[in-house]
């Protein structure tokens, strides 16, 4: 309930930015990058995506409370038309079971009790061409982070290459890996670690 | 702005702060200090009523090299430190210490004319000071630390003073941050973002806060590394299918292929040569390869175990550190580079993201929730307490 009041609150002033920026002479919303002069009057950074807000050294906030309500509240200057609610979307997408896809420790190959639900999500990708899914791969928290992105891919890929054999045009497919950076479970438990190496099919 | 949408942004304000107001701070403290001993030095009060302890920043400094000991009062020591910081000088304060040995002329007597916000700094400096005069070696309590901390779905870029005071959150997101790497200058940060739900490598000015993505292709864009001359970044790109490593110019924007296969290459860093060392599971397994400058062949590094990653280069180029997986536990490994020893660091379990101090002496680390440093000798260790959780810790360069 916390979360809910808290996002909606942080949505609502990340709306009313979005209603400022627009009335300020500039917006920082150039994806390439090249723009070295996107600071703000405050000093607020909104460039290059839309989630993230960056501060100059000497005026970074010290402190989760003040740097939320530097972002949300104080910024006066421009959020770098954030989508509303994005920038505090919690920890996983919350996907339902029929579209996760797990796997065993240090391996890519898709459990066989998960092949039904690649084989029922290909069905419905090839029966109506127009859906586009993006395969997200992720890893348990054990060993090197970039390797678990790269870990987190090969999984991924390996969901892809299955829907692909089942008559899924590759132009529906997406595939990014997040590795062990949006973890399903907490904890350190076996339990956990088996929830946390899977894809999840999003569309 | 119209009146009514700042009576309603202040109304949001008020509830934003209320909602916050219980999230905690992040900060970091030292728990633990030295194992063993260290030469004895009693450090004095400072006089003249500064708004800092900056006795009790110096002896915390100290205590933490774990070569140096300060002493409770009255106690025997081979060395004092006595000083005053006073109100006055054309900045607001000037701060005057004196380090001497049981008899004899001062080893340093040393003066600073500083605004009041550089009391802190000038303590880290004076601690640098005596650290060098009495070990011939560089200090490190001027140097900083940045890394990735989370919270409620936001992810933090944070960089601190190496004592973990004074953190600065120079980057916020609602989407993962990762990989933090220090220009050599230490100017600028090169890092990981998933803002606009896919991963970029972006380079952020850490004074002036801009901003600049370096790499956006399709798949994963990952593990920057700087070249020693900081005019180069090699990155991981796999957007030719699977993961490989990339050099990037940073002045020409042109990236060159480096590795090629359908193994995961990755982690590349770079040694002063201009080679690169990185992981590749090449073999079946996940260990440390070396490349020439241009690419080309590349020659295994490590053999012991099945589980060697996340390469990082000491400053002198000497020294590998690594993540080492043993019976299951993952720990942090050296390996140097011309005796070809292979030495496991850590006690073990979750422990990655090496990173060595500037001065080679220490390596920074993280279990997935806290960081440590530990000294290359094993005889030092710090545990820093975080109110939040930290990982990714890189040490910054001496640089400016």
């Amino acid at each position: 309930m916390q979360h809910i009041t808290r996002n909606l609150i942080a949505a609502a002033a990340l709306a009313l930015l979005a209603g400022c920026a627009s009335t300020g002479d500039t917006t920082a919303q150039d994806q390439t990058g090249a723009q070295p002069d996107a600071t703000t009057e405050q000093g607020i950074t909104a460039q290059p995506g839309q989630d993230a807000y960056s501060y100059p050294y000497g005026q970074a906030p010290s402190q989760y409370d003040t740097y939320d309500t530097a972002g949300g509240a104080n910024a006066s200057g421009q959020a770098g038309g954030g989508r509303p609610g994005q920038a505090v979307a919690g920890g996983g997408s919350a996907v339902s079971a029929d579209r996760i896809v797990y796997f065993s420790f240090d391996s890519a190959e898709i459990l066989p009790e998960s092949q039904t639900i690649v084989a029922a999500n290909a069905r419905a990708l090839t029966g109506n061409a127009r859906i586009i899914t993006q395969l997200e791969g992720h890893t348990d928290e054990r060993g090197s982070r970039e390797y678990n992105i790269a870990l987190g891919e090969r999984r991924a890929n390996a969901v892809r290459q299955a829907m692909i054999a089942m008559g899924v045009s590759p132009q529906q497919i997406r595939v990014v890996s997040y590795g062990e950076e949006r973890p399903a479970a907490g904890g350190q438990s076996e339990q956990s670690y088996a929830l946390n190496r899977r894809v999840e099919i999003v569309y | 702005m119209r009146p009514s949408v700042i009576k309603l942004f202040g109304l949001i304000a008020l509830l934003l702060v209320g909602r916050f107001a219980l999230a905690q701070p992040l900060t970091i403290d030292i728990t633990k200090g030295i194992e063993g001993s260290g030469i004895p030095i009693a450090i004095a009060p400072f006089g003249g009523g500064a708004p800092e302890d900056i006795a009790g920043i110096i002896a915390s400094d100290l205590q933490r090299t774990g070569k140096i000991a300060p002493q409770s009062a009255g106690a025997r020591a081979d060395y004092s430190v006595t000083g005053q910081a006073q109100p006055g000088g054309s900045r607001g304060y000037i701060v005057q210490f004196q380090l001497a040995g049981v008899q004899g002329a001062p080893l340093l007597n040393l003066s600073f004319d500083v605004p009041p916000n550089q009391l802190r700094p000038v303590a880290h400096r004076i601690s640098d000071l005596i650290y060098e005069k009495l070990t011939g070696e560089k200090g490190l309590a001027g140097t900083r630390i940045a890394y990735i901390a989370s919270s409620g779905g936001s992810w933090y870029l944070v960089v601190a003073d190496a004592d973990g005071q004074n953190p600065r959150v120079i980057l916020r997101s609602g989407q993962p941050l990762m990989s933090p790497a220090w220009s050599p200058d230490g100017g600028k940060l090169a890092y990981v973002s998933f803002e606009g739900r896919r991963p970029q490598i972006i380079v952020q000015d850490i004074y002036s806060g801009a901003r600049r993505v370096v790499s956006a292709a399709p798949g994963i864009n990952g593990a920057p590394s700087w070249s020693p001359n900081g005019q180069r970044l090699a990155f991981t790109l796999s957007k030719d299918g699977n993961p490989e490593i990339y050099a990037l110019d940073l002045a020409t924007q042109s990236p060159v292929r480096l590795t090629s296969g359908s193994a995961i290459d990755t982690e590349p860093v770079w040694l002063p040569d201009g080679s690169i060392v990185f992981t590749s599971d090449r073999g079946g397994s996940p260990q440390l390869y070396r490349i020439g400058p241009g690419g080309g062949a590349a020659q295994r590094l490590t053999f012991e175990g099945d589980y060697n990653a996340r390469p990082t280069v000491s400053p002198d180029g000497r020294t590998i550190a690594m993540v080492h997986r043993r019976g299951g536990r993952f720990h942090i490994a050296v390996l140097d580079l011309q005796t070809r020893q292979f030495r496991v660091l850590t006690a073990g379990g979750l422990d990655e993201s090496p990173s060595f101090a500037p001065n080679g002496k220490m390596i920074i680390y993280s279990n997935g929730q806290r960081l440590t440093a530990v000294s290359l000798d094993g005889s030092v260790k710090q545990d820093f307490a975080l109110r939040g959780n930290g990982r990714d810790p890189v040490w910054a360069p001496y640089g400016r």
